[in-house]
């Protein structure tokens, strides 16, 4: 198969990060077959393998499903510890990981709470409080 | 498909080693065959596990081992699948002997990171997540099962002490394996003052950064004629994939590749869980061994933290769970993690596991987690 009849993604995996560093927007994925949005990139539905992703801009408000605080960093994080690490089910649907620095203490955060993504300049989806995020992160 | 064994295997003890990976590897393969009562001539094929050899600067290092063994126009081949790095590889060497390829093949893990400090080699674990969407998000090894744990505690009634028991019990195990990193047992008050490392989970939850090398001999049946040691029979080698990335699971109480692997498995071997008299079980945070137990069907959801508090998978308990101490206490050398898993299994069968017996021998299970469940790989074994 000539690299012309392979499956185009809509964007590179560098462009999804490079976004969520300028506030976004937040980039993701949507099978037209099964309706699976994904956070993450690929060219195929990690769900039902239909090929023909569209590109689908995600919401940028949901609720904590998982978290963890970690006192123990990554070396790209190492002056930011205690943060949170984060599983957010997206309003409208999907799901994306990411970190709160805000959150300092292990009852500073609850599973169910309503936070948003606001831009950082940082590596990372970057989420606060919904009640705290700032005004631009929010979507246009 | 050929019957398959496994005759000889050998661990050095897990911790901090002073000798190169490939030193190790050389070392515990050489101890492998000579358990098997083969000789190096009669290996067919090399497998071997090196996941962060890079950190030593070496890669390529299959040829380099089999050199050192006087051997060095047999054939190799590296194997990488995170944590589940050897026993893929040990899977590679079974699907070459039964399938009649070799007649026999040496399998073989080492790993070494000691010599770097703690927040190179977390670094390091952490390659093997999803660099651009999981640690650039500020994830760690212990903040993504961390993340698991934190979903298991939402879903199911879980205490501290559930979780230390697991802890406290694979420490009392590991106490008694001359192969274990950590030798000592701990209180269930150790391990509730211990630090917070990635809430919900304690210091004592976590399995160390450890060196370590271990190798297993797989052989055909028919080309072993009088085993030195009680053999292993390959009933099942089962391996499955899954989603890497949490955020796109559609549940995080459980690690799917487990479960796909571990049914494979007994499929393979026509057995059930119940059938199974010992297991060891990848338990790389504490939370890993209560979801892999549930996952392999042993426990029902939301029972598997409670597990080793009710004594079900203590050593005389219904299931004795990681007789060896597991990755949590026995040490978790990334790549030489499965075989090591293995070799507990081939020292309880042959007696070479004195003050850490299990009451039954007749069959065991090993499941090994790579990375948080993009694979897995189950093995099944039995005697003759």
């Amino acid at each position: 198969m000539s690299s012309d009849l392979l499956p185009a993604a809509p964007h590179t995996v560098e462009e999804w990060v490079r976004s969520y560093e300028g506030g976004g927007p937040l980039r993701g994925l949507r099978c037209p077959a099964c309706g699976l949005i994904t956070a993450t990139w690929g060219l195929a539905c990690p769900r039902c393998a239909h090929i023909g992703l569209v590109e689908h801009e995600l919401p940028q408000v949901g609720k904590v499903v998982a978290f963890t605080l970690l006192t123990v960093p990554g070396d790209e994080f190492l002056n930011d510890a205690p943060y949170a690490y984060v599983v957010v089910e997206l309003d409208g649907g999907g799901r994306i990981t990411g970190w709160m620095p805000s959150v300092k203490t292990v009852d500073g955060l609850t599973i169910g709470e309503r936070v948003r993504f606001v831009s950082s300049y940082r590596p990372g989806v970057q989420f606060a409080r919904e009640s705290e995020a700032p005004d631009a992160g929010r979507a246009a | 498909m050929r019957e398959t064994w496994v005759v000889g295997a050998a661990s050095n003890r897990f911790g901090k080693m002073k000798e190169t990976g490939r030193e190790a590897a050389t070392r515990v393969s050489l101890a492998a065959i000579e358990a098997s009562g083969l000789s190096p001539k009669d290996i067919g094929y090399t497998f071997v596990s090196n996941c962060f050899g890079i950190a030593e600067h070496q890669a390529h290092v299959g040829p380099l081992i089999n050199g050192g063994l006087g051997i060095p126009e047999v054939p190799s081949c590296t194997i990488e699948s995170a944590c589940s790095s050897s026993s893929a590889a040990l899977h590679e060497a079974f699907v070459q002997v039964a399938g009649g390829f070799v007649d026999a093949a040496l399998v073989v893990g080492a790993e070494k990171l000691s010599h770097l400090d703690t927040l190179a080699a977390t670094s390091y674990f952490a390659t093997a997540a999803d660099y651009a969407f999981e640690t650039k998000n500020g994830a760690t090894f212990p903040g993504l099962y961390a993340t698991l744990a934190s979903a298991y505690l939402a879903a199911h009634p879980t205490t501290p002490e559930m979780l230390g028991a697991i802890a406290v019990k694979n420490h009392a195990n590991a106490a008694r394996n001359p192969h274990a990193h950590f030798q000592k047992e701990i209180s269930m008050a150790t391990y509730l003052s211990s630090p917070i490392i990635a809430s919900p989970l304690r210091l004592y939850d976590c399995c160390p950064f450890s060196d370590g090398a271990a190798a297993v001999v797989v052989a055909a049946k028919e080309f072993v004629k009088s085993p030195r040691s009680e053999p292993l029979v390959v009933r099942a080698s089962a391996r499955a994939g899954s989603i890497t990335e949490m955020q796109d699971r559609p549940d995080l109480l459980g690690l799917p590749a487990s479960q796909t692997a571990g049914a494979k498995a007994f499929r393979q071997a026509h057995m059930e869980p119940r059938d199974i008299d010992f297991a060891e079980v990848h338990d790389c945070f504490t939370i890993a061994e209560a979801l892999a137990l549930e996952d392999l069907g042993f426990f029902p959801r939301g029972q598997g933290a409670r597990a080793a508090m009710d004594g079900l998978t203590t050593r005389d308990g219904k299931l004795p769970v990681n007789s060896s101490g597991g990755l949590k206490a026995k040490g978790h050398p990334v790549s030489a993690t499965g075989v090591s898993q293995v070799v507990e299994v081939f020292e309880q069968f042959n007696g070479l596991a004195p003050g850490r017996e299990v009451p039954r021998t007749q069959t065991a299970l090993t499941h090994n987690v790579g990375a948080t469940g993009g694979s897995c790989s189950v093995h099944i074994f039995s005697r003759r």
